[in-house]
């Protein structure tokens, strides 16, 4: 292999799209991937005919090169569903996001009350310096809206308690815009779905593949391979060799147990930082591998059951936050999209289960983990047992990287690590041990290519506080301890910064402040002028008793009369009261302004919260 | 340097600066189409001595009647007055600015 090819460890969103991204540039990569089947966690598996995800894939991205990606790998493919969920919580099926009468009518007007005075209390007994996923929640909820609606089904899908969750993991899915991101998007509108539709129209619905997101990936590796690029299957890597800060190449094992070695000039990595950092070779120092062993990962199963009936209910997904079942999500996957099943007259539901390796349930039998779907399917009312015509079970290791409070440490310290590597780039969910998206993985997937081609951008930024910042365009020198990015490498891109240039200059302009001192001064000058040269005039044209009329001015600054003197204490007070006043106006002003980018900031931020357990 | 907190908090970090010349045009606008509808309405309200106090304008402005060639005189004056009142007002909020910019 040429020594200017790039090894690609991992065939998800994240790997494939850093190989198509450089196929498109004309360089060339080998991917390699270990199980037989392309799209990571994306995939879309089909069982008898029945097509189901690892969890259920919207397709929205607030970036806007993803939105044109996805376009231009899988065309005109996408369906536009509506969204439709529920929690169903004690015996009642609440809609989420949830819809005050709603929630009202399932929970009781006694409970309804005390979640109130709850949530007040919350607003007056702020918890300060947060630090768990509990105290995060609470303070914007109240601890009693978050005890019915957040704890158990958080805890099911992360097996940690909440006050054990760090809190950067609610505050990393809750984007905390600034004003003037808040306002740019209230005035020119936040452009997140492919086709340019608000947040406030994705919803209601969601743009979805005909046959499941697996198809998005199956069509991206066609695409590479046409590029001059491979996928290989049935790959585990065992070893990545590396001496004097740059990796050689890539040691695995074939699906027929035969030894594979892989050489590159660049190597970009998805595999799950833990993973990674056990392989190289020669092993890192010892504070490394003691960082990448504290990394914890949630893993994930789904029992996929055929119902022998055309609808079991309307939504696209319930949330199950009821304790006394195991099961925290139940997926219907026709209601994704009707091509998701091949017998309209019946219908596929996906029961997640979020578990850990190690659990005994995991090692289960597929019969006895679809006995239990079954069982508590009918338990919570969905499902007569004797509809189930068919199941299967699918497991996903390493489904989710956990924030617990050591992770960020950990990641630090492999981080430090890794960056001595010049040609090793670590991207997606798992090689950054950052819940990410889709949209995310695939942007760190473009980011990498570009680093390869010459480019500066920084994978590690992807989803973070400080993407947000790099959207403002600003000049941060310190922004990152990595690279920061200063320039753009695809068209769209540069497009995108252009239109938000010109955005934010309108925003600034309109928003700019008026000085208050400024206009106190001027408007002072202008009015004591005013008031003296119309005390003049009326005394040059002389007469017994000029200006009886101005004189009454003096009802208001203390000591006026149509005189010289008074005259003089006109320009001084009137200058001082239209100062006070022309400050007061842009005082004013400005405020209105600040408080209209404050509510637009807040109103943001609660259509944001409003779906939290959607980023779950 | 300015802290991330206070640059998030920010909208606009611009000071406006005015156009002298189109506040002296709005506000020229706006002094002689009032100084006009504040005369023609007690014109047409009319009565024994229509608009004794405004009638006191003409102190200032020779040639300044309550009457319908009144209005019209009063509209100049107030088109004049308004537009060097604020052309002056946004003269020296951008002298100001600009001086306190240094």
């Amino acid at each position: 292999m040429s020594r200017e090819s790039s090894v690609i460890v991992g065939a998800g969103p994240a790997g494939l799209t850093a190989a198509y991204e450089l196929g498109k540039r004309g360089m060339t990569s080998t991917v390699l991937e270990a199980s037989d089947q392309v799209g990571g966690i994306s995939k879309t598996v089909n069982y008898r005919g029945y097509r189901f995800d690892i969890g259920g894939h919207r397709f929205f991205s607030k970036v806007p090169l993803i939105n044109e990606l996805w376009h231009e790998i899988l065309g005109e493919e996408f369906l536009l569903r509506p969204r439709i969920s529920r929690i169903y919580y004690n015996q009642h099926f609440f809609d989420y996001p949830l819809k005050p009468m709603n929630a009202l009518a399932g929970l009781g007007p006694l409970e309804s009350f005390l979640i109130g005075l709850s949530y007040i209390k919350a607003k007056f007994f702020h918890i300060h310096d947060e630090k768990t996923f509990e105290q995060w929640v609470s303070n914007r909820f109240g601890y009693r809206l978050y005890s019915i609606f957040f704890k158990t089904y958080t805890e099911k899908v992360w097996g940690i308690p909440c006050h054990e969750i760090s809190a950067d993991w609610a505050a990393q899915r809750i984007k905390n815009l600034s004003l003037k991101q808040a306002v740019r998007n209230a005035v020119f509108g936040a452009r997140q779905g492919m086709d340019g539709s608000t947040l406030t129209s994705l919803i209601e619905q969601f743009h979805y593949p005909r046959f499941g997101p697996g198809l998005m990936w199956e069509r991206c590796r066609d695409l590479i391979q046409r590029q001059g690029s491979q996928t290989i299957h049935g790959v585990k890597v065992e070893r990545v060799r590396h001496r004097q800060g740059l990796v050689d190449c890539v040691q695995g094992r074939g699906a027929a147990g035969e030894s594979l070695e892989y050489d590159g000039g660049h190597f970009v990595s998805t595999m799950p930082l833990r993973d990674l950092v056990q392989v190289l070779d020669p092993l890192p120092p010892d504070d490394v591998l003691k960082a990448a062993q504290a990394l914890r990962y949630r893993d994930y199963l789904t029992v996929v059951l055929v119902i022998d009936r055309e609808s079991v209910f309307p939504d696209n997904w319930l949330y199950v936050h009821s304790p006394e079942v195991k099961l925290g999500r139940i997926q219907n996957y026709k209601n994704w999209s009707p091509y998701m099943v091949p017998d309209p007259s019946r219908t596929s539901l996906g029961l997640e289960y979020f578990l850990w390796d190690t659990d005994e349930m995991w090692t289960w039998s597929d019969e006895r983990l679809i006995e239990l779907g079954i069982r508590e399917c009918a338990q919570i009312g969905l499902i007569d047992p004797r509809d189930v015509k068919d199941g299967t079970v699918v497991r996903m290791e390493k489904a989710y990287p956990v924030y617990d409070q050591v992770y960020q440490e950990s990641v630090d310290r492999i981080r430090r690590y890794l960056e001595t590597f010049s040609n090793l780039q670590t991207i997606g969910r798992n090689g950054l041990h950052r819940y990410n998206n889709q949209d995310h993985s695939m942007l760190t997937g473009v980011y990498a290519a570009g680093n390869i081609l010459g480019d500066k951008r920084d994978v590690w930024s992807v989803n973070t506080e400080k993407e947000y910042h790099e959207e403002e365009r600003a000049t941060q020198p310190n922004a990152g301890d990595r690279l920061v990015p200063t320039c753009v490498a695809v068209s769209v891109d540069m497009a995108d910064a252009a239109v938000e240039e010109a955005e934010n200059a309108v925003i600034e302009g309109a928003f700019a402040r008026i000085d208050p001192l400024a206009l106190g001064v001027a408007v002072g000058a202008v009015s004591g002028a005013g008031i003296f040269a119309a005390s003049a005039v009326l005394l040059l044209s002389g007469g017994p008793a000029p200006g009886p009329t101005l004189s009454l001015l003096g009802n208001y600054l203390f000591g006026f009369d149509v005189t010289w003197p008074g005259a003089v204490i006109g320009l001084f007070e009137g200058g001082l009261v239209g100062g006070a006043v022309g400050a007061l106006a842009a005082g004013l002003r400005n405020w209105t302004l600040r408080l209209y980018a404050k509510i637009v900031q807040w109103r943001e931020g609660r259509d944001d919260r409003r779906h939290l357990l959607d980023k779950m | 340097m300015e802290s991330r907190a206070s640059q998030q908090d920010e909208v606009s970090r611009t000071i406006a600066r005015v156009k002298a010349d189109a506040l002296a045009l709005v506000c020229g606008l706006i002094g002689g189409l009032s100084l006009f509808v504040m005369t023609a309405w007690l014109v047409l309200k009319g009565g024994p001595q229509p608009g004794q106090h405004l009638q006191l304008l003409s102190n200032f402005f020779v040639g300044y009647s309550v009457t319908w060639t009144g209005a019209f005189v009063g509209l100049l004056y107030g088109v004049f007055t308004g537009g060097a009142a604020g052309w002056l007002v946004g003269r020296m909020y951008n002298a100001v600015v600009d001086a306190r910019k240094k």
